[in-house]
């Protein structure tokens, strides 16, 4: 138990953070924690959290994808002029806008992965590529409406439960069992922990870097075409906020950005705990802008608790308390 | 600081190769710039006339300035082995301050210029002081801060607004010999690296982004390079800040992120290296000319100017590509 405890610290931080921040939010608006709230906060934290599933994976394995944003934009505009406000079109549509962001990540893996290209330079570049691309095909002009489905799979409920929860839920569990069960998951952390050491142990390093970015593309599309139903129709710099509340979801979620450490589950805990932050705002009458700056300071202080500098201090003061008790 | 400069130059030398194939590798990239430069003001001059005027030269300048300090800055981080998200931030906080508190009263604009440029510098040094202090690696550091300024922009100004005095708007058009303000601008960053490569600091600078452990080792101080480096970052992006107000002449909370990766761009495809300790400011500088005549080339050639974007990204790619193919050959070699 206290193994599983020292091990998780960061991931059962999150979740205690979350708690504390619904109490005090509940504090600041007493409406807070209705159910319809609530129902529209998890909402709100399924799309952060799709988004943020295949950036945990990339983090993990050491790298990270600053071109979420566009291919989330890309998938989202493109799935609404293929199907037009139609459901039958998305047969198609929607796997083809899967592989398409599947397709960038292959490209975004294998140019970091093959051809040394920095993380960053490689997501940045196919981010303002794919940007440009999308605004010469919409010439800037907003796209029809979502289909109905798409429409019913992000704000649709069953039961109660709202679709994409459920949505959610799944793939949580297809990421739990990917990093806990599979070899993928013992190739990753090996792969973030030490490329060097994971390569001369047999671990197929190019592979499992390609797969993250492909995991990372295939969840920024699905999550593009989900927010198109939300919002009603997808509109240009719909994916601009997903590049710092994915990496701040998964940094607050106790995945070291360095690598090798870290679990979807408390990339669960990072989106909660964001959109949370998000809807306390209006409560206390701060702007969007006030939004971006916590968003950094979060990114900065998780991040912070989470280094080597502050590694040593916390695992010191966390033996001490463990023995003591 | 105990390391003479001979250590650190040697230090370079030695990673850089002594043999000619070193030699060739290292200057490759800034040849292959100033060839694609040539070949798009050979296409630019094709389709248009007065292209090899002293007045294009000047509006070219003009309007690859505000790139080329904001990429002066990010050479210089680059060299360290580092990179600098934060000039997002940094650009558009500038110009916000500067559209929402300059006057037509000269002193005000002097004032108040000032304070941006001694805040870029400041949370430049935050920024260098954060990497080295908390042992976190620059891009999420300046991720943050990017994300911190570009919220206090908005802050202070939600939608793209503001003015600047009429006299502070036709700074670009001053002329002296016949060249504009923003020439003598280029003129000057040139000198500034001409001096500033062979300081002190700036070989420090350059040995710890080739070799961070044997600048340690020979007794460098990381924390203060890392200071030094983010804090003249900060400080061309406020300069790069000030300068896009004399062309737009407002303000915008989110015009910063259109400069992050062209900066980083202008200096690849200049030749600095990706991985720290090479380059030359000429090749940024060239860089930037080169992504800027791109959206020339694209108004020429009669295409939506949506694919500026696309071929700058491309370039980039090419670049990056090319320069990680020659860096695993460099590294092989060494090997």
């Amino acid at each position: 138990m206290r193994a599983f405890l020292a091990r998780n610290r960061l991931i059962l931080l999150a979740y205690l953070g979350m708690l504390l921040l619904l109490l005090i939010t509940a504090l600041f608006s007493p409406g807070f924690l209705s159910a319809s709230n609530l129902r529209s906060t998890v909402v709100l934290a399924a799309f952060v959290g799709i988004v943020a599933l295949g950036q945990t994976f990339v983090i993990i394995g050491g790298g990270i994808d600053l071109s979420v944003p566009w291919v989330l934009n890309s998938a989202a505009v493109v799935m609404a002029l293929l199907c037009a406000g139609q459901n039958m079109p998305l047969l198609w549509v929607a796997p083809l806008m899967l592989a398409g962001g599947a397709l960038v990540g292959f490209i975004n893996g294998l140019g970091v992965a093959q051809f040394g290209v920095p993380p960053i330079i490689m997501t940045l570049a196919a981010n303002v590529i794919l940007q440009g691309l999308i605004l010469v095909l919409t010439g800037g002009s907003p796209s029809p409406t979502a289909p109905d489905l798409i429409k019913f799979l992000s704000v649709g409920r069953v039961g109660g439960i709202p679709v994409i929860a459920l949505i959610w839920l799944a793939l949580a569990l297809v990421a739990t069992v990917l990093l806990s069960k599979a070899a993928f998951g013992r190739h990753l952390y090996a792969l973030g922990s030490s490329p060097t050491v994971a390569e001369f142990s047999g671990v197929p390093t190019a592979r499992t870097t390609v797969l993250t970015y492909v995991i990372s593309g295939l969840t920024a599309s699905l999550a593009g075409m989900l927010l198109t139903g939300y919002s009603g129709q997808a509109y240009l710099g719909m994916g601009d906020s997903y590049l710092f509340t994915s990496v701040a979801a998964v940094a607050i979620g106790g995945a070291s950005i360095l690598g090798g450490s870290g679990h979807y589950l408390g990339t669960v805990a990072g989106a909660l705990v964001l959109t949370i932050l998000t809807g306390l705002l209006p409560a206390l009458n701060l702007s969007s802008g006030a939004l971006l700056v916590v968003y950094g300071a979060v990114i900065l202080v998780t991040v912070s608790i989470g280094s080597e500098a502050f590694a040593g201090l916390g695992s010191s003061l966390w033996n001490r308390k463990s023995r003591e008790a | 600081m105990s390391v003479t400069i001979e250590q650190a130059q040697a230090g370079i030398e030695s990673r850089s190769g002594a043999d000619w194939r070193g030699w060739v590798l290292d200057r490759a990239p800034f040849v292959v710039a100033c060839i694609m430069l040539a070949v798009i003001i050979a296409i630019y001059g094709s389709y248009q006339s007065g292209v090899f005027t002293l007045d294009e030269l000047n509006l070219d300048t003009a309007a690859a300035m505000t790139l080329m300090l904001a990429g002066t800055g990010q050479t210089i981080v680059l060299m360290r082995g580092g990179i600098d998200l934060s000039i997002g931030g940094m650009i558009s906080l500038g110009t916000v301050i500067a559209a929402t508190r300059f006057t037509d009263d000269p002193g005000t604009v002097l004032l108040w210029s000032s304070a941006i440029l001694a805040l870029g510098l400041g949370i430049g040094a935050l920024n260098g002081l954060l990497i080295s202090l908390l042992k976190l690696q620059p891009f999420l550091v300046t991720l943050a801060t990017w994300s911190i300024l570009g919220g206090v922009a908005m802050i202070i100004l939600p939608t793209d607004g503001g003015s600047v005095p009429g006299w502070w708007l036709g700074f670009g058009y001053l002329e002296l010999l016949g060249l504009s303000s923003p020439v003598w601008m280029l003129l000057g960053l040139l000198l500034f690296w001409w001096w500033f490569r062979s300081t002190r600091i700036g070989i420090t600078i350059q040995a710890t982004g080739s070799n961070e452990k044997s600048a340690f080792l020979s007794g460098v101080s990381i924390t203060r390079v890392n200071v030094l480096t983010y804090g003249l970052s900060g400080l061309f992006a406020a300069g790069a800040a000030l300068y896009l107000t004399t062309q737009t002449g407002a303000g915008s909370p989110t015009i910063g992120k259109d400069y992050i990766l062209p900066s980083v761009a202008a200096a690849v495809i200049g030749g600095v290296s990706l991985f720290g300790g090479r380059g030359h400011l000429a090749g940024t500088l060239i860089g930037a000319f080169i992504l800027t005549l791109i959206g020339n080339l694209v108004f020429v050639l009669k295409v939506s100017s949506y694919w500026q974007p696309v071929a700058s990204g491309v370039i980039l790619l090419l670049s990056v590509l090319a320069s990680s193919i020659a860096e695993k050959a460099a590294r092989g070699r060494g090997a």
